[in-house]
């Protein structure tokens, strides 16, 4: 049996989705190629798979939400160095099961790494780090000198 | 005054149509693996970030249906400066192989993952058979 990359682009019949679609899981197709390769902040990661992630910014702080399901706290390590987060650990094959008995493997496994540069400074020792049902939410407030402020204009 | 709440009434108008409609929806197949055990075959399936009470598990005897959408991941008021994850809708069919008991089928959903747990019936299940 020929090993196909699963695409789940292929199960949607939307078709301007899909040619979106394309050009993402051609961008996924060459990071997985690369194993990892290079990171947003210019590093080279070791990755066997990679989480979607998003990125929020509200008015006093940053929010990271990763998707990974089945990942184990422990195995999650977050840091933060100058100003560039990275989100890494490992996604643990359940050790109960004996590999003669899958009857089919599509979830992926190993090891991954994320890295983001934000774009204002935070306060590293107030970040928040919280995993539910999956996902894993990274709430990073900003340095008092990166908050917006309101500036008063007043007219003559 | 008056103008404002015009533009406020439409603006609601809007989102209520887009919600019904909701366009940025994606049905997506999760990714499952399967592997059998002498009493049963068990299914765990990646739906991270599904709300609990969406996710739809049926079973006949031919077929094995789930379902689970993922909510909304940021705040309104939040300004989304890259994404990757989308909004999307959970589905996808296993067909059943003879001698599944569907009655008695499982799940639970945990850190993302749904468990299906798929008892075979008591004529499917691996005996082992002592030599004398």
């Amino acid at each position: 049996m020929a090993l196909i990359r699963w695409n789940p682009a292929r199960e949607s019949s939307n078709l301007p989705s899909e040619l979106w679609n394309i050009e993402r899981d051609f961008n996924r197709l060459f990071e997985g190629f690369f194993r990892g390769g290079m990171q947003d902040d210019g590093s080279f990661g070791l990755s066997v798979w990679s989480p979607a992630v998003d990125i929020a910014e509200k008015e006093n702080e940053y929010v990271v939400k990763a998707e990974l399901p089945g990942v184990n706290k422990e195995d999650v390590k977050i840091t933060l160095e100058s100003n560039i987060l990275t989100i890494r650990g490992e996604k643990r094959q359940e050790k109960d099961v004996k590999e003669d008995d899958y009857r089919r493997m599509e979830r992926m496994y190993g090891s991954f790494q994320r890295s983001f540069t934000l774009p204002t400074t935070v306060k590293s020792d107030s970040i928040d780090a919280s995993y539910k049902d999956g996902i894993l939410t990274v709430t990073m407030p900003k340095a008092e000198e990166a908050k917006p402020k309101h500036i008063e204009v007043k007219v003559k | 005054m008056t103008k404002n709440n015009n533009s406020a009434l439409i603006r609601r108008d809007n989102n209520s149509l887009a919600r019904r409609i909701d366009p940025t929806e994606k049905r997506v197949t999760p990714a499952a693996d399967v592997f059998e055990t002498p009493e049963a075959f068990v299914l765990r399936v990646d739906m991270p970030g599904v709300d609990r009470d969406s996710i739809r598990v049926t079973a006949d005897s031919a077929r094995l249906e789930i379902s689970g959408k993922a909510g909304t991941l940021h705040a309104d008021t939040a300004n989304v400066l890259f994404t990757e994850i989308v909004k999307k809708s959970y589905y996808r069919v296993f067909n059943l192989t003879s001698g599944l008991a569907a009655d008695r089928v499982e799940a639970e959903f945990e850190n993302g993952v749904l468990i299906v747990v798929i008892p075979k019936s008591e004529q499917r299940k691996t005996k082992t058979i002592p030599i004398r």
